[in-house]
């Protein structure tokens, strides 16, 4: 466990010397707060920017609290997956590339511990600067429409964040079996993309499917009823978590490193 | 006593065959040169051993590692050391000692040590990033050591440096030998011959010859006789080949270079015909086998 303390100090001290402590929050918060802001403003950006024509009435409905936070969330699953993937490409594929992986790997060093240490440390971040901006947001919301319950928001938090986390597992998964961080990239997106455009077009078929829980975590600050697919799709997003990390395990000591 | 058995190892890049069955063994604290023209196999080899590539076939054992983790038992330097430029050198040894598996406390002990006994104590504390390639060098050699290995690989240590740096790597590797097996890959023959005790010459994938320094040079005894006079040196060996057991003479710039069957019976068939003719000589050598000469011959079987 000595060895796995090392390795994961090792990553939190990387991540704050280039500067990911700030800039990944900072990015996170910048995404989320701005959907909040920019739909209880609308009518005066609109005004201010002179874009109507004299005379022109545009009746803005104004959105319920609910559906601000919505925006927020959504984000996570646009800009917020695309920042986690940037970041979490080349933690293990940048290392191997460069050859400094060929340095520490012929240390006694448990491979096992090597991929975990990496999740962890991204799951740290990414959790962190999730938390932050999703929690503002809900302040935000709370200050210019209506505060939304605490729980509710935990909830929705808890749930979406599973999605979240899955998604970094599946990104540290290829990390292990490609060299280069771009295909690793490529790859984790392509994937992603794939699995949310057939969660959403087969809802009948893929009810369970892990790309739905943020459409589950809606529901939460929605407030509408939590549909009976919820549980099955946490357990379902759970197990394909645990089992990707093993097979990432698995993989990195099968592989050459040089 | 060995540290390790290499039993047969092959190993094929696509359709290339880099290793095509190689067998050694290496003993404790000895140095021993892996010596090789480019792309002869030198680095496979050592990376094989470090267990970065696998080989297709054959077994590598290593002595004690039967129950423990082999990587425990080596010490292991890339031709092309990379590290995390965002550390400092010291941050990056004491990751290493205690990767390596030395507590906190002994690690940090080790990596002052290191860092005094390879000169870059006053670049501590600097990012790996601003380091010079020597600078690096030493530090991959302070990495590789610091858990006090049975053997440690270096793969091409002081080709990259400049003369003040390859004396002091050299000299740091002689201290080294007292405590553990060296195994260093190297085209230049100098730095071989100059610390090594024991020699594998690798040609295409293959071992080709492996021995003591003297041992090779014994065997690949040349019998030769360079001679050279004041004047007339072309003349004088000229004639001189006259002689009976000479087998072949050749000019050489300034020297004669006589190959003879018996190298005793001609030496002493050449001084008494110079003292007899009073001739003018200025250099009389039976030649010394170089290590250069015995890579020449060993690679053009």
């Amino acid at each position: 466990m000595n060895q796995w303390m090392t390795l994961f100090k090792k990553e939190m001290l990387e991540m704050s010397r280039n500067f990911k402590w700030i800039w990944v929050p900072l990015t996170f918060i910048m995404i989320a707060v701005k959907e909040p802001l920019t739909l209880y403003y609308m009518p005066q950006i609109i005004d201010s920017l002179g874009g109507l024509p004299e005379g022109a009435v545009i009746e803005l409905p104004v959105p319920s609290a609910g559906e601000a936070l919505a925006a927020s969330l959504s984000q996570f699953n646009t800009f917020g997956v695309l920042i986690i993937v940037l970041i979490t490409m080349g933690t293990i594929a940048g290392e191997r590339k460069s050859g400094v992986a060929g340095l520490i790997l012929v240390k006694p060093v448990s491979y096992a511990w090597f991929v975990t240490a990496k999740w962890a440390s991204s799951m740290i971040l990414i959790w962190i600067s999730y938390f932050l901006s999703y929690f503002l947001s809900w302040y935000y919301v709370g200050v210019l429409f209506e505060f939304i319950s605490f729980m509710d928001f935990l909830q929705s938090f808890f749930v979406n964040g599973i999605w979240l986390t899955l998604i970094v597992t599946v990104v540290i998964l290829f990390n292990t079996f490609m060299k280069s961080p771009g295909a690793v990239g490529f790859i984790s997106i392509g994937i992603i993309v794939i699995l949310s455009i057939l969660s959403s077009s087969l809802p009948h078929l893929l009810e369970w499917s892990p790309a739905l829980l943020s459409a589950y975590a809606n529901a939460f600050i929605m407030g509408s009823n939590l549909p009976d697919e919820l549980l099955p799709s946490i357990i379902v997003s759970v197990i394909m978590i645990t089992l990707s990390l093993l097979a990432s395990i698995a993989i990195f000591k099968r592989r050459e490193l040089a | 006593m060995p540290v390790v058995n290499i039993i047969n190892i092959k190993k094929q890049f696509q359709d290339q065959e880099v290793i095509k069955g190689m067998d050694f063994q290496l003993s404790e604290r000895k140095c021993i040169a892996l010596l090789g023209a480019n792309g002869a196999g030198k680095t496979t080899t050592l990376k094989m051993l470090a267990g970065l590539v696998k080989p297709d076939s054959g077994s590598i054992v290593f002595e004690g590692a039967e129950k423990a983790d082999f990587r425990r038992l080596i010490g292991y330097l890339p031709q092309f050391p990379v590290f995390y430029e965002w550390m400092t050198g010291n941050e990056f040894l004491e990751y290493a000692g205690q990767l390596a598996g030395l507590p906190k406390s002994e690690a940090k002990d080790r990596a002052k040590e290191l860092l005094e006994l390879t000169g870059i104590a006053e670049a501590k504390n600097r990012r790996i990033g601003k380091y010079s390639g020597g600078m690096k060098q030493r530090l991959g050699i302070a990495q590789a050591i610091i858990h006090r290995p049975k053997l440690v690989m270096l793969d091409e240590p002081v080709s990259a440096l400049d003369p003040f740096g390859r004396r002091e790597v050299l000299e740091l590797m002689d201290k080294l030998k007292k405590e553990s097996a060296i195994l260093f890959s190297t085209h230049i023959l100098n730095d071989a011959e100059e610390i090594c005790d024991e020699i594998l010459f690798l040609h295409n994938g293959e071992l080709v010859e492996s021995g003591t320094l003297t041992g090779l040079r014994t065997k690949h005894q040349q019998a030769k006789i360079d001679l050279a006079f004041k004047e007339n040196t072309l003349q004088y060996a000229e004639e001189l080949s006259l002689l009976q057991p000479v087998s072949s003479m050749k000019l050489d710039g300034e020297y004669a270079s006589f190959f003879v069957e018996d190298i005793e019976y001609a030496r002493e068939l050449f001084l008494t015909e110079i003292m007899q003719r009073n001739l003018p000589l200025v250099k009389f050598e039976i030649s010394r086998t170089r290590l250069e000469d015995v890579f020449m011959k060993v690679v053009q079987k």
